[in-house]
């Protein structure tokens, strides 16, 4: 909590504040923050794994109320927090906080309540667009976007929240808030992850398009968060959350007997559906993080270059191979999870899991998209150490 | 003029409403027998698919405890696994009618399997119902300023937020926000209030061409029908191509199957008066046209509708316009039959009189008088046909009961009336300005041909043997078919999608002749 260090000690009085606004313990927020964005990312693999299994015949799931759970949890905790220190007599608590519209608070407290209001407004735009265009007719849809704003708003609310409390903070608390940060950039990183999960499929991993698409985000948040979390190891440790919470899902939700309520049903579906095997983010970030010691200090461009092409090729060297592995009979088993079909997909459409899409009609168009790839890999390095650098200078 | 004159002159074409399964009427009515219990069905199907329909039940055997119904294709994939049924409620007034929802998460020809348990025993039917997205809506005003509210508030939040982040974000605790940091703030805002708009313009023409592709995908569009005359006083119909058709190549698109024996009913309703009436079946001919030798025909401007069904059992009705001058043809034969009338009026729906008239036969008709609300009409051989309708308005969007009975030329009910295509009665509503055709059977508005293929789905999952070969609708296996006496009652199950004024033509067959009842009603 921002805290009660007596001013007595003779220091300037903006020093004096600095140090009474210091973390000495995990500020009660970040708890919230740590509940509140876990119950959204578990909330929304159950629910695509309860469109997959059950089908969406109300909105009151299970996996619905846990997302709306996360939402109202950061609503209520950013509103309290922002009221709190607008109307607080603690100068150190108005002290670490900004002004918006006469409300003063964490930046982080409101760019997660403007995430809240984001989502409650995707709800009757949705509602709207569900009745006029049909059910859950796709993912991406422009109401669905909005929600996704939202739970980024809500994501990186949380994020900021916590890094500021951690760059205020000194020593074991430090340590333990970046340890915190590193487990919220790792769900951030899946909420991502969620998004482009249609293009990381196994049947892409020989096309550009897979590297195309990975590359415009990923990088970005990767180095960003491992950057603003000062640990030598930060990108692996964000990369491996990512994939632990996915994995856990993939082995987690299939021991769970569902049938598909809604018709028609293509694939007569016994278990939960989950979504396929993470993509292996742990070796290109291992590969940043290994850049990220060796180039340290040095021009941010030429980090940003070298370290976004060691990023595409680790991970085209290793999803190269892995693709051929994954639409093999070795993979079709609970651990890689090449078994599972949603109850949507006719049987006819199972065999096509298990060959390549040439997404790129030729050679050219291929090289062409790995050429963008790399490009891709290297601005949005680029801009992952920018935004890495920002939240690394946050303090309130 | 002969037809013949002006024989390859053609005119075809086509109004595509966009409606499958009749035009502009799109709920489902059916009458069953599952088991002991004889059930009434209503389902209002949902304005876009994936969508809710409403699911009505009655049960006029009394002891139903309860009814479960799933909802599955008739053909293809997505017919082997029933999702578990759903449990209707029943009515706190009427413990015999039960209502639900059903969801149609896809366009299609599906069935739903009504389960009804009781005091008897169980039973099931299967209801074809064939489930085509209408139309989009369009935002309320309301809804609409509301979101473009919460835009405004956002936009300005973010902008807020990300310039407070700018300007004091990076102080330590305790400083004060200088010049510099306030300046680079204006400087953020601003150029976040860019990019916010950049993404704002981006997402407007996404959501326009998102809403575009998919109304173009869901929404419903009848085949066009090409209709000409050729010489010989013939009538050539090509069926055009659809998209939304193509596009749904198991559970819609499949080739055509007979319905009462015949792959096509043709109806040429002469415009606007609605005062000739012709039920015809053309040929299949090469190319996958149909032909069709036309009876003497009064000249006139036509409004043709053509009803299909599909091995998916997913019906159409097409529709096209045509210009025919007076046509000798040749004599009405087989299941061919004709009507003439007086023009539509919202008078004759009054408790007094219509008029029709019989199968190879379009005299004139003479008026009388019913002392109840019944209507009448006097058909040129002498007989009446008369509609026992109930005293008072009739509403739309609710089911209603059509009954009519013909009368000899005694006055005496005729209780003798023969199957007409297997059926104890065909009954065509019409709207006045064309917008709703329906074509209704006594076991209700699905065609038979959908009933028996989904009723063969049925025997397949009870283990009752079921024949290999795609099965084949003749007059003489049509479920619902009429087979011993009828009469002297006949009566329709249907409801009118919308107020307005409606022309009934009800067909019976009796001494071998095919006899058209024309009735009007004002709907409310």
């Amino acid at each position: 909590m921002a805290q009660t260090v007596p001013f007595g000690i003779s220091a300037p009085s903006a020093e004096r504040t600095r140090i009474a606004a210091q973390a000495t313990s995990i500020p009660w927020f970040v708890w919230s923050g740590i509940i509140s964005v876990s119950s959204i990312c578990f909330g929304l693999y159950w629910d695509i794994s309860w469109h997959m299994t059950i089908g969406r015949d109300t909105f009151w799931t299970p996996a619905h109320l846990l997302i709306q759970f996360g939402g109202i949890l950061a609503a209520v905790t950013c509103t309290y927090l922002i009221f709190s220190t607008t109307f607080s007599h603690d100068p150190a608590v108005q002290s670490s906080s900004v002004k918006v519209w006469g409300f003063r608070g964490p930046i982080g407290a409101f760019l997660t309540a403007w995430g809240g209001v984001t989502m409650v407004t995707s709800a009757p735009f949705d509602n709207w667009w569900h009745n006029s265009f049909g059910l859950d007719v796709e993912i991406l849809s422009p109401p669905h976007v909005v929600l996704g704003w939202g739970i980024l708003g809500v994501g990186i609310g949380y994020l900021v929240l916590v890094v500021s409390a951690k760059n205020r903070a000194t020593g074991a608390v430090r340590a333990k808030l970046t340890w915190l940060f590193l487990y919220l950039a790792g769900l951030g990183l899946m909420l991502h992850m969620i998004l482009i999960s249609e293009y990381s499929d196994a049947r892409f991993m020989h096309s550009a398009v897979f590297y195309r698409v990975l590359m415009l985000v990923t990088p970005l948040l990767i180095m960003g968060y491992a950057t603003a979390s000062e640990h030598k190891w930060g990108a692996t440790i964000v990369a491996s959350v990512y994939m632990a919470v996915e994995l856990a899902g993939l082995w987690i939700l299939p021991l769970f007997a569902a049938q598909p309520k809604l018709g028609p049903v293509y694939t007569n579906v016994t278990h939960m559906v989950p979504m396929g095997f993470p993509v292996l983010l742990i070796f290109p970030a291992f590969a940043f993080d290994l850049v990220r010691a060796r180039l340290a200090g040095r021009n941010k461009w030429l980090l940003a270059l070298v370290a976004g092409t060691a990023y595409l090729l680790t991970l085209i060297l290793i999803h190269w191979t892995f693709g051929s592995f994954m639409i093999s009979p070795l993979a079709r088993n609970w651990f890689f999870g090449m078994i599972y079909f949603p109850y949507q997909e006719p049987a006819s459409m199972h065999q096509l899991a298990y060959q390549f899409e040439k997404y790129e009609p030729t050679r050219a168009a291929f090289f062409q998209g790995l050429g963008l790839a790399w490009v891709f890999a290297f601005l949005s390095t680029r801009v992952g150490i920018a935004f890495g650098g920002w939240l690394l200078k946050v303090r309130r | 003029m002969k037809t013949n004159r002006i024989a390859w002159l053609v005119l075809s074409i086509l109004i595509a409403e966009p409606l499958a399964a009749h035009i502009g009427s799109p709920d489902v009515f059916f009458q069953g027998d599952a088991g002991p219990y004889h059930l009434v069905v209503s389902i209002r199907t949902p304005q876009m698919v994936p969508g809710v329909a409403e699911i009505q039940i009655r049960s006029s055997t009394p002891g139903v405890k309860q009814i479960k119904i799933v909802p599955l294709y008739i053909v293809g994939e997505g017919s082997k696994y029933p999702p578990p049924p759903d449990v209707l409620l029943p009515s706190k007034d009427d413990p015999q009618f039960f209502s639900g929802k059903l969801w149609l998460m896809a366009s299609g020809s599906w069935q739903v399997r009504v389960e009804a348990d009781g005091d008897a025993g169980s039973g099931t039917i299967a209801v074809p119902v064939p489930a085509a997205a209408r139309s989009t809506m369009p935002m309320q005003k309301s809804l609409g300023a509301l979101l473009a509210g919460l835009m405004v508030l956002l936009v300005a939040g973010i902008v807020s937020i990300l310039g407070a982040a700018r300007r004091e974000g990076q102080l330590e605790p305790g400083q004060q926000a200088g010049p510099t940091q306030k300046r680079a703030a204006r400087f953020v805002m601003a150029g976040a209030l860019m990019i916010v708009a950049a993404v704002l313009a981006g997402g407007a023409f996404w959501w326009k061409t998102a809403a575009a592709n998919l109304s173009n995908r869901m929404i419903y569009t009848a085949p066009e029908l090409f209709v000409s005359l050729v010489p010989g006083d013939q009538m050539l119909l090509r069926i055009g191509d659809s998209k939304w058709h193509t596009r749904r190549p198991d559970t819609v698109a499949t080739p055509l199957m007979p319905d009462h024996g015949h792959l096509m009913h043709l109806f040429l309703i002469r415009t606007p008066q609605m005062d000739r009436f012709y039920h015809l079946h053309p040929m299949p001919d090469k190319g996958g046209a149909f032909l069709d030798d036309l009876p003497p025909i009064a000249a006139g401007h036509y409004q043709v509708f053509a009803d299909i069904v599909r091995v998916s059992g997913f019906p159409d009705t097409l529709s096209a316009q045509i210009d025919i001058p007076e046509t000798t043809g040749k004599p009405l034969s087989g299941d061919d039959s004709t009507a003439s009338a007086p023009p539509i009026s919202a008078d004759s729906q009054s408790p007094k009189e219509a008029s029709g008239a019989s199968a190879k036969d379009t005299g004139s008709v003479k008026d009388t008088k019913d002392a109840q609300a019944n209507l009448i009409s006097s058909l040129p051989d002498g007989t009446r046909m008369i509609w026992e309708r109930a005293p008072g308005p009739l509403p739309a969007n609710q089911l209603l009961w059509f009954k009519f009975r013909l009368e000899d030329t005694n006055g005496k009910s005729v209780a003798n009336l023969e199957p007409y295509m297997g059926m104890a009665g065909h009954a065509e509503f019409v709207r006045s300005d064309l917008s709703v055709f329906a074509h209704v059977h006594p076991d209700g508005s699905v065609p038979m041909a959908a009933v028996q293929l989904a009723d063969a789905t049925l025997a397949k999952n009870a283990a009752i043997p079921a024949s290999s070969n795609p099965p084949t609708t003749t007059e003489m296996n049509m479920p619902g078919m009429a087979t011993g006496p009828i009469g002297p009652e006949v009566s329709f199950p249907y409801g009118f999608p919308k107020p307005g004024l409606y022309r009934i033509f009800v067909q019976v067959k009796y001494n071998g002749r095919v006899e058209t009842g024309v009735f009007d009603a004002q709907v409310k």
